[in-house]
């Protein structure tokens, strides 16, 4: 295995372990992922609703979690208790759930790793930009019938 | 015994509230950045406060550095998405009490909670 492969192996099951944490612990329903590939900046995927957050100190970019609607509904259902929630709570949810993700990956890289507070954008944003030179890894993954991506594209 | 609640997600703020309400606890505030949560602490002086780290205008490790120069009695509990040990032990060495990791289970809340509480 090269090291590049490694590296990407590494880092993909950081955050894999990471969101997995996150919904199995909150709702006991773990998330599957599917085989993760690298993707240019101009080919990003998004899906309805996404929470993403900055990376500086050690690593620099960005890493994103994009949902539809439905998914964080039944998220704030499910965890929150909030029977009725509105459009902002859902993107609210989708800001607090890439800030944790993103965040517990302290654990490993320790906290020179600095996370941003998280934006978030319902359709494709006006200005989504990777830092230049730095690998974009996708991980598709579904949380009971939802289907998600987490991006990651961190030196 | 009063709480306010500091968190920039309102989702949290709302699990927050809503997993303690079993607990006699007045909500005298929610606040969205260490800003607010200064500003609410001098007005409704509460007894406890649930405090995240990673916000805007003024994050919660500032913030605790506040509050502890305004009332140092208060009890903070911090619960923050940040998973390293070293931002746990800098919480606790500016005068948090406790120290919780998200996501945070209701449970892990309420044991969270009992801790503080009954801590002298």
């Amino acid at each position: 295995m090269s090291n590049s492969e490694e590296q990407f192996e590494k880092t993909v099951n950081i955050f894999i372990d990471s969101i997995d944490n996150y919904f199995t612990k909150l709702t006991q329903s773990p998330v599957e992922t599917f085989a993760p590939f690298v993707k240019k900046p101009e080919e990003l995927l998004l899906r309805e609703c996404t929470g993403m957050i900055g990376i500086a100190g050690v690593k620099k970019g960005l890493v994103y979690i994009s949902g539809d609607l439905a998914m964080y509904e039944e998220l704030i259902k499910d965890y929150v208790g909030y029977q009725s929630p509105k459009e902002n709570d859902m993107l609210d949810m989708a800001g607090e759930l890439s800030n944790v993700v993103a965040g517990n990956v302290r654990e490993v890289y320790g906290d020179s790793f600095l996370i941003s507070v998280p934006i978030v954008f319902k359709g494709k944003p006006d200005n989504l930009r990777f830092p230049d030179n730095v690998p974009i890894y996708v991980i598709p993954f579904k949380w009971r019938s939802y289907q998600a991506y987490m991006v990651v594209g961190i030196q | 015994m009063k709480l306010l609640i500091v968190d920039d997600s309102s989702m949290m703020r709302m699990t927050i509230e809503q997993h303690l309400s079993d607990y006699d606890l007045e909500i005298v505030g929610t606040a969205g950045n260490g800003k607010e949560a200064l500003e609410l602490l001098k007005e409704t002086k509460p007894d406890v406060i649930t405090l995240d780290i990673t916000m805007p205008e003024m994050d919660g490790l500032e913030c605790l550095d506040e509050i502890m120069k305004i009332d140092p009695s208060v009890k903070v509990m911090v619960i923050t998405a940040l998973s390293d040990k070293l931002t746990g032990l800098k919480a606790l060495k500016k005068g948090a009490r406790e120290y919780l990791y998200k996501p945070v289970t209701p449970n892990e809340l309420k044991e969270g909670f009992d801790l503080l509480l009954n801590r002298k």
